[in-house]
């Protein structure tokens, strides 16, 4: 499903580089449901975007779903995205639409045909526990209202992988409780789940494979 | 699909508001004066075209030949290139037309000791031959016939008319281009306030795996409905122009130019603006259009 072979990621900034990732090698196998652990700056994000090819490694290789990434080209990155759901800690939900709208919004621009639209959008909704709030705008939302709905907003498209960027970075334990069983039942649907925290303690709760990342380096790979 | 495009196109159409109204109404003017021009226009060709019809060569003769003479002149004139029609005019008929114009003086035409007047062919020229070169090489040719005295009548003044329509549409083009790229111009700024305004929906449609041109094609499908509402409104302008000041100056018109009626716009020119500003609308969203991910 996913595999690293030595992967580096190096910023630029001005004559000064960063390194971001540093020679991370791992795999994933489909159906896994595998934790990121590591403080901010640890290279969590910067491994992510690599994943969904929002970025390209700096040396080595990337391959998700049987795919390698880094020479793909515009059309092939689309529809490498189409079987991964995303969520990150800013849920990123459209301030103009509303919750319904938004999970609709995805499944029309992939083209999606209208009739079956609206079963699959109240079918992701309730399996959040958000039916009820269809109707509501992204402001009208609780931190953790807002997360569900983003993660209905990725499973809508029933995707092969769930890469969740820190969902629960910015809520309180009982919300983060909520999104992580979510999360869970995603993964016992048979979706492959990558799930970012830096919160060792959830991450030790959720008892599942954890990497760890420091500095960019992986330092620990158990479970 | 095509429906969603639609609906998001109309949906930043209404995010752009007042810059989306200039550009619409600055794609208007435009193409409202370029279809003045081309109005106005069209109306002198047709004004030339029917002088055309009506000029007439004549080729004055040194002497009045005999029945016979005169018919072989005027079916060697006949065979000539850029020649329609000629008309044998003999001093007699030439007389006899001085009379008729001169009407209740023509009794002074009786007066004169001999008919001063001289035999002529009246020459229609083909349409080749009633241009400036045209002309030039059929005047050429009736001055080398021997039984020619002078030949009178010619094209240019029409050409010079023909030259300052030519003008009137380089104008109508230079103004017309500066409005369109001033037009295009506030599309894409239009185009790029909504491009602001949407880039989170563009990153999320880009993020679950949107093919590019659903992304992009929205951008320039308001760009376009712009300029399709402008041009509409500009023939919406036109019409109302030509239905009240066209009757004012008809007769005006036709004492100048000799034309009955103004004529507006066909059809076909109609469709033409239409599209020139759906196309310059286009063109604007285009412009401003998201920088695809590489």
């Amino acid at each position: 499903m996913i595999e690293l072979h030595r992967v580096s990621k190096i910023y630029a900034v001005g004559p000064v580089k960063v390194p971001a990732l540093s020679d991370v090698s791992f795999r994933i196998a489909k159906g896994e449901f595998v934790t990121l652990c590591g403080p901010s700056g640890s290279g969590k994000t910067t491994l992510m975007r690599l994943l969904y090819r929002d970025d390209v490694p700096s040396e080595g290789e990337v391959e998700v779903l049987g795919e390698e990434l880094t020479h793909l080209s515009r059309a092939e990155v689309a529809a490498l995205r189409r079987s991964i759901g995303i969520v990150f800690q800013d849920a990123k939900l459209l301030p103009g639409r509303t919750v319904y709208e938004n999970v609709a919004f995805v499944l029309r621009v992939l083209g999606t045909p209208r009739r079956e639209i609206t079963g699959r959008v109240f079918d992701a909704l309730r399996a959040v526990g958000l039916s009820a709030r269809a109707q509501a705008y992204p402001a009208q939302l609780s931190q953790g209202e807002a997360q569900r709905a983003a993660l209905a907003r990725a499973v809508a498209r029933k995707p092969l992988l769930l890469i969740a960027d820190e969902p629960t970075g910015s809520l309180d334990d009982s919300m983060a409780a909520e999104v992580l069983d979510i999360v869970k039942d995603i993964w016992a649907g048979g979706t492959t789940v990558l799930f970012a925290t830096h919160q060792v303690a959830l991450a030790a709760a959720l008892q599942r494979r954890t990497l760890t990342l420091q500095g960019g380096r992986l330092v620990k790979d158990e479970g | 699909m095509f429906g969603f495009l639609l609906g998001e196109a109309l949906r930043d159409l209404r995010r752009a508001g007042s810059v989306a109204v200039s550009a619409i109404l600055l794609i208007s003017l435009s193409l409202a004066a370029l279809g003045a021009f081309w109005l106005l226009s069209s109306n002198l060709g047709h004004a030339v075209a029917q002088l055309r019809e009506r000029v007439k060569v004549v080729v004055y003769l040194e002497r009045e030949p005999s029945t016979r003479d005169a018919s072989a002149l005027v079916e060697r004139v006949r065979r000539m290139p850029g020649v329609a029609a000629v008309r044998y005019v003999g001093k007699t008929e030439a007389l006899g037309t001085l009379k008729h114009v001169l009407g209740k003086d023509a009794a002074v035409v009786d007066l004169l000791p001999q008919n001063p007047l001289p035999a002529s062919l009246e020459i229609t020229p083909t349409a080749e031959g009633a241009t400036l070169e045209g002309a030039r090489a059929l005047v050429t040719r009736l001055a080398a016939l021997p039984e020619t005295e002078e030949v009178g009548g010619g094209v240019e003044w029409m050409d010079r008319f023909a030259h300052g329509q030519r003008l009137l549409w380089l104008f109508a083009l230079g103004v017309g281009a500066v409005l369109a790229g001033a037009a295009i111009l506030t599309v894409a700024t239009a185009t790029a306030l909504v491009l602001h305004a949407r880039r989170e929906e563009m990153e999320i449609m880009r993020l679950v795996g949107a093919p590019e041109h659903v992304v992009r094609l929205p951008l320039l499908m308001q760009g376009m409905m712009q300029g399709l509402i402008g041009a509409v409104l500009a023939v919406w302008v036109l019409i109302g122009c030509y239905a009240i000041i066209g009757p004012r100056i008809e007769p005006l018109v036709t004492e100048t130019l000799g034309i009955t009626r103004l004529a507006f716009l066909r059809p076909l020119n109609v469709v033409s603006l239409m599209a020139a500003g759906t196309l310059l609308g286009g063109l604007g969203g285009w412009l401003a259009r998201g920088r695809p991910e590489s």
